[in-house]
């Protein structure tokens, strides 16, 4: 069996502007196999702009992306191809409206690898069970709550068999009690080895399964380092600013408030 | 082939032979179509069960007989409407009658969609205010629903003036009958007269529709009206 | 007056459905002129939404032109256009001495008796052509909108999506977005579908004997003005109605839960 020596994805110094506005400057990363990386940082940092420069959707204007050792910016590569070999889970999900949820799952396996209806339905129903969303195949997605159509869309990532998975910030746009539902599934495959990229601001997810964050502000990458580094000694003064932030997003924020205390 | 009118002549002659009548058809067409249109929306609106029903029903009839078969109905069918006007400017008569019934029927519906899509927490802050139902309208849900009826509105006059080119055969000389005219005896150039007077009709139409009307859809937009 | 006239009008119009035959076969014949133009229209108009959508500069911009102009000039002008081109070009070939293009004087038809009346439909001839291609031309720019409404409606996330597992634009397009934009055009469609025979008339003026038409047959034979345009007028709305309501059972029966 052939060793991989190649790391599954590279990015190197990827520069993106929109109109007269430079969303990216320079970002350089690397992922090995089973690696999970979370990227964090304030909003229009450029973070949803970096995913879809890693699968091509908004081709980067300067740099390179090597996936598995071939570069997504050759000429004669095919995009399709390489996209069906990365998978993304949406922030706003982006299910088939028109599909059931089984149908959502197995369409890229009949029309993109060509299965057969049956072999694709077999592996789309594998999926949903991996998902925990099995029992609700023959539902439409407006049927579906919004954790349930998140867990079908990673399901739909999942079933094709991807290198790795491209995560934007999949549960920013769920209820507070569904994010719960959508991390656990994450947590699982990620445990299963799963190589993924993860945008997100949920750092209990972080501190359990990344092997490495990066903070990402006005396009540069900041700070990076392991979970334990970003917990106990971030460098940063705009990484702790935003940390803080975080704390009070999920109401760890006594000291802001300056609560009273139960004596008064 | 000496005397066969070039482009310019028949477009000058179009335009100063057909344009009149073919603008004060579309005014008195909408105009009094405004009127009815309105009118039956504030049925359908605030009329109650009865009231409703009859203006839908109006609706429905004007929108399901060609206008073709108005204006002939009005021009040709009862010879003793507009009796007071003179024989020749009775085709006239005829013409908006049906233009006016007809664009009722669809201002109606452009009017009655503004008027719902005003947010109804306007109507409920200006009744907390103390206002009657009447000063409601007509001080808060009127004026904005006037502002949001402009894109559709738009629309209408671009239908309203094109179908002005049906009154060609009644004996109104508008644009298309003046273009009719003037290429009359001269085969060669039928067609080029019917593409210079759609071009006047383009002229007339795209930059209303293009600039008032979604210019109009922009700003309300913006300014977060009900709307869409 | 006109209460006093009404008994009057009850007979005359009863008179004029002695015509029956006669407005059978305009009836058919504008229901023929319809089908064609909805057809040629959806076709046209669909291949036109999705070239201005997805089309890329020069294609997107052919489409809108072609959308702005035919909605933005009188069906009337458009028909006399293709109606009038032929004859032109001919007067030009002729005054060169060139052979010219021959037009009309060919006909396809049936003839069939119903209830001892012999009828005679033509499915083809030179104006009916001009007739169904004009309206068919005029009804993909009207189309044209509705679809592209629909298809911007559900919006780049789902294209999005279809690409991220590795279809083409082309399969996204097809696969992912039509199947939706077409069952959210369903409404406003109908619209469209259900007033379309209301414009078929319009070839009245080229001489295409349609249920209009057939009107001014019964009004030269009986003088019954009024009468022959209310019952004319009746059917298009009757057959309108039907169109209308039948097209909303569609809609129901098709429906997917959250498009």
């Amino acid at each position: 069996m052939e060793k991989k020596y190649e790391k599954v994805l590279k990015v190197v110094d990827v520069w993106k502007s929109y109109e007269d506005l430079e969303v990216l400057k320079g970002i350089s990363f690397e992922l090995g196999e089973q690696e999970v990386k979370v990227i964090f940082g304030p909003s229009g940092s450029g973070k949803s702009t970096l995913l879809r420069c890693i699968n091509m959707l908004s081709p980067p204007d300067k740099g390179e992306i090597f996936l598995s050792g071939q570069s997504l910016m050759a000429s004669e590569v095919d995009l399709n191809a390489m996209r069906a070999k990365i998978g993304m889970v949406f922030q706003h999900f982006n299910l088939f409206a028109h599909l059931k949820a089984i149908d959502n799952v197995s369409i890229g396996l009949r029309r993109v690898k060509g299965l057969s209806k049956e072999e694709a339905h077999i592996k789309a129903l594998e999926a949903l069970r991996r998902v925990k969303m099995a029992e609700w195949a023959n539902h439409y997605p407006a049927q579906l709550s919004g954790g349930q159509q998140q867990r079908v869309g990673i399901a739909r990532a999942l079933s094709m068999e991807p290198t790795l998975i491209l995560f934007d910030e999949p549960t920013s746009a769920l209820d507070p009690e569904l994010i719960g539902e959508v991390l656990q599934v994450m947590l699982d495959i990620a445990k299963a080895g799963t190589t993924m990229v993860v945008v997100t601001h949920e750092m209990g997810f972080a501190r359990a399964v990344a092997s490495e964050m990066i903070f990402i502000d006005k396009g540069v990458i900041i700070e990076r380092g392991t979970p334990k580094h970003f917990s106990t000694s971030p460098k940063s003064e705009r990484v702790k600013h935003f940390l803080k932030q975080i704390d009070i997003l999920y109401g760890r924020h006594e000291e802001l408030l300056e609560l009273p205390d139960e004596d008064d | 082939m000496s005397n066969t009118p070039d482009i310019f002549t028949i477009f000058f002659y179009i335009l100063t032979a057909g344009l009149p009548a073919t603008l004060a058809l579309t005014a008195l067409g909408l105009l009094l179509g405004f009127f009815l249109g309105l009118t039956l929306a504030l049925m359908r609106v605030y009329g109650g069960i009865e009231l409703n029903w009859l203006a839908s029903g109006y609706e429905k009839l004007l929108r399901g007989i060609p206008l073709l078969v108005l204006i002939f109905i009005f021009t040709f069918g009862i010879p003793g409407l507009f009796w007071y006007l003179e024989p020749l400017e009775r085709p006239i008569g005829g013409v908006v009658l049906a233009l006016a019934l007809r664009s009722a029927a669809y201002q109606s519906q452009i009017f009655r969609g503004a008027i719902l899509s005003v947010h109804p927490g306007q109507m409920e802050a200006a009744r907390a205010l103390g206002m009657s139902r009447f000063q409601s309208f007509r001080h808060i849900v009127f004026p904005q629903a006037l502002r949001l009826s402009v894109p559709g509105w738009s629309n209408e006059y671009a239908v309203v003036i094109k179908d002005s080119s049906f009154a060609y055969a009644v004996g109104i000389i508008e644009m298309t009958k003046a273009a009719l005219r003037i290429s009359a005896n001269f085969p060669e150039i039928w067609a080029l007269s019917m593409g210079v007077v759609a071009i006047l009709y383009f002229i007339f139409t795209f930059p209303v529709t293009k600039l008032i009307g979604e210019r109009q859809t922009k700003k309300l937009k913006d300014l977060g009206m009900g709307g869409g | 007056m006109i209460l006093q006239e009404l008994p009057e009008l009850v007979d005359d119009i009863l008179r004029v459905l002695g015509f029956w035959d006669q407005l059978l076969i305009g009836l058919a014949k504008t229901m023929w002129l319809y089908m064609w133009a909805l057809l040629i229209g959806f076709f046209l108009g669909l291949l036109l939404a999705i070239l201005r959508q997805y089309g890329g500069r020069v294609l997107s911009r052919i489409s809108t032109g072609y959308i702005e102009l035919m909605r933005g000039t009188p069906l009337l002008a458009q028909l006399f256009l293709f109606y009038f081109l032929p004859y032109s070009i001919n007067s030009l070939l002729r005054a060169e001495g060139l052979p010219y293009i021959p037009i009309g004087g060919w006909a396809f038809y049936t003839t069939t008796e119903i209830f001892g009346r012999s009828l005679t439909f033509v499915f083809i001839d030179h104006i009916t052509l001009i007739g169904i291609l004009t309206l068919g031309l005029n009804s993909a720019a009207y189309q044209a909108e509705y679809f592209r409404g629909s298809i911007m409606s559900v919006g780049t996330g789902q294209l999005e999506a279809a690409q991220s597992l590795g279809m083409s634009r082309r399969k996204g397009i097809f696969h992912v977005i039509l199947p939706q934009a077409l069952r959210r055009v369903i409404p406003a469609w109908s619209n469209e579908a259900a007033y379309l025979p209301k414009y078929t008339v319009v070839v009245f003026y080229i001489g295409v004997t349609e249920l209009f038409a057939k009107a001014h047959h019964i009004i030269s034979e009986t003088f019954l003005t009024l009468a022959a345009y209310i019952v004319v007028a009746v059917i298009f709305l009757v057959i309108i109605t039907l169109i209308s309501k039948g097209l909303d059972i569609v809609h129901k029966r098709t429906a997917i839960p959250g498009l």
